[in-house]
């Protein structure tokens, strides 16, 4: 496809984005156990009166925009490192932050120091993802090679899953251990606008540690050593990129549990259409990321799960990972070529 | 020596680089001039690599490294970046990106990176698709190409930012002896438009074709510089390749001839 053809594509599918973003978010309004029609939605969103503005107001909005706020970060978070790591099967989970981030809020509601709704469980949600990356940054050193870093991601990846099975292991009661394991699934059920403000500053940092490092992503194409010369400091972007898909996965972590993949799907696809520019791909596959989870968050709310017990839904986290990890593996299989050539 | 020729200039004293423990470079003192192909030869592990790398300012270095009279480590990236193009090895491209896009990113020191190329940088990009003949497939994906074609663009890639010196690390290596001789060939014709180009060669008759001057590294250190007559002698090769050899005086030069090993 030639510049001007590929630019108008990458317009295009951004403004489709945004459009199927907003019907989403509008349908994510009406849909759950009281249905509302659209009318209905619209003025409970706009008046707050009564039960249905109740209902729109203080359950689904909030429900509605961390799914858009998470998905996003998500989606964004994946190309970054993507455009990092210069490898399209590279996932946020890598870094250990996600695991790290569920330990940490594990931990707070095994001991009872909160409920799951407290804003206990989101505070130690990021301090997990930032003392995991804290750690990263330590045992990689400023200066170290990807392997490395990938490696010590690894590492604490592993020793946060760890923590987690030996805080559920000791959980004081089998209520406690039971929360736990509901909230490790994912889920944005019941959260409040509370979790919204409180996750916003994280998603909103984490955004602009990505964003500026956008094109530092296209010189990475030529490798480190041609993008140095050609004056991106590579450690100030290592640094920068680890940081902000730390701080956007810990937060999303915190308040909603683990949802997985999104930051493999969104990029993947939106790459189809606009070819495999890492900047190019940045601005879409946030707004795809944000559109897959307010989908998938949509999705578990009409699939009807236990009928014996209606208040249960399923997991948003295990819808994500059920359609994720087959997509990741048919990824692989198609990399694996390239995979098995690649020397660095 | 005139400000141009002054801005082309790459000058070292002393230069010494430490990988881990080993000291790689040591001591190096030479100054690279405009308008001057100069090929940097040696056996493998003498460190060409990393004083080509140390040189562009991707490594730390004790010593000195001037350009254009400046102290490499005053300016900013972006600013040694406009000084000096560093084409490294292997001819990397991670993303199916269309070469015309990779071209462009030569562009990147001069650029506002958020903002659209300019008039400028366009015309820049084309001059250099149009050097290296690669804007014939302008708008395919870099990584459907060629060896011999992907040497091309990332050599037209080095060229777009239109930086005075160029620093090349095996620019020919694993190309066909067409390619070879057309890179070569590139690397002369940017030499001859004022610049200043280094480039890492293994190939012995390549080198004293194509460069004015032939610089020889072994085990860190320069042990020849000079022109490629004088520096490709029968005793030197014998004794930096371990290499027999005889040379041929042809209309191209003085061509060594290596005959078996020692």
């Amino acid at each position: 496809m030639s510049r001007v053809a590929l630019e108008r594509s990458t317009h295009g599918l951004i403004l489709g984005l945004v459009g199927l973003l907003v019907v989403l978010a509008f349908i994510s309004l009406m849909v759950g156990p009281a249905g509302l029609s659209p009318l209905a939605a619209l003025t409970g969103l706009v008046d707050g009166d009564g039960a249905a503005g109740l209902i729109v107001r203080s359950i689904r909005l909030p429900r509605t925009l961390l799914a858009l706020l998470i998905g996003a970060t998500l989606g964004l978070a994946g190309a970054a490192l993507q455009g990092l790591l210069r490898n399209p099967l590279a996932e946020p989970a890598l870094f250990g932050a996600p695991q790290a981030a569920s330990a940490g809020a594990a931990f707070v509601i095994a001991f009872g120091y909160a409920g799951a709704t407290s804003f206990a469980v989101p505070v130690a949600g990021i301090l997990g993802a930032l003392v995991s990356i804290g750690g990263l940054v330590m045992i990689a050193g400023r200066r170290a090679s990807l392997t490395v870093t990938l490696l010590a991601g690894l590492a604490l990846a592993s020793f946060a899953g760890a923590a987690t099975a030996l805080i559920l292991n000791l959980a004081p009661s089998p209520y406690a251990a039971l929360e736990i394991a509901f909230w490790l699934l994912g889920s944005l059920e019941d959260r409040s606008n509370d979790h919204v403000l409180m996750a916003l500053p994280f998603f909103v940092a984490s955004w602009l540690l990505l964003g500026i490092n956008v094109p530092a992503f296209r010189a990475l194409t030529l490798g480190e050593d041609a993008a140095a010369s050609l004056g991106v400091d590579i450690d100030r972007t290592r640094l920068m990129v680890v940081v902000g898909v730390a701080l956007g996965v810990g937060a999303a972590v915190a308040v909603a549990g683990s949802i997985g993949f999104i930051g493999l799907m969104a990029p993947h696809l939106v790459r189809r259409r606009v070819g495999s520019d890492p900047a190019r791909v940045c601005l879409p596959a946030s707004l795809l990321g944000a559109v897959l989870l307010i989908a998938a968050d949509i999705g578990v709310r009409l699939i009807p799960s236990n009928p014996n017990a209606t208040a249960i839904e399923l997991k948003i986290g295990v819808v994500t990972a059920l359609i994720g990890v087959p997509f990741f593996l048919v990824m692989i299989f198609a990399e694996r070529r390239a995979l098995e050539g690649a020397s660095s | 020596m005139t400000a141009s020729g002054d801005l082309a200039c790459l000058k070292t004293a002393n230069l010494s680089v430490r990988l881990g423990r080993a000291l790689v470079v040591d001591g190096v003192t030479l100054e690279l001039r405009a308008g001057e192909l100069t090929a940097l030869i040696g056996p493998n592990g003498a460190g060409k690599t990393t004083l080509v790398r140390a040189l562009a300012g991707l490594l730390r270095s004790t010593g000195q490294i001037l350009l254009a009279g400046k102290a490499i480590g005053e300016l900013s990236a972006r600013e040694r970046a406009r000084q000096l193009a560093y084409l490294p090895q292997g001819h990397v491209f991670h993303w199916p990106m269309s070469v015309a896009a990779v071209v462009a990113l030569g562009r990147h020191p001069h650029a506002d990176a958020f903002s659209p190329l300019t008039e400028a940088d366009r015309a820049a990009v084309e001059r250099a698709l149009a050097a290296t003949a690669t804007d014939k497939f302008a708008d395919r994906a870099v990584t459907e190409l060629s060896g011999g074609e992907r040497a091309r663009v990332a050599l037209a890639r080095a060229l777009a930012g239109e930086a005075p010196i160029l620093l090349a690390d095996e620019p020919t290596a694993s190309l066909d002896p067409r390619h070879q001789l057309v890179v070569m060939g590139l690397l002369a014709e940017a030499a001859h438009r004022g610049g200043t180009v280094l480039a890492i060669v293994h190939d012995l008759t390549l080198a004293a074709r194509f460069a004015g001057r032939i610089i020889v590294m072994e085990r860190g250190r320069v042990v020849a510089d000079g022109a490629p007559r004088d520096v490709l002698t029968i005793k030197l090769i014998a004794q930096v390749f371990g290499v027999e050899a005889s040379i041929s005086d042809s209309d191209v030069g003085a061509i060594p001839i290596l005959r078996r090993p020692l």
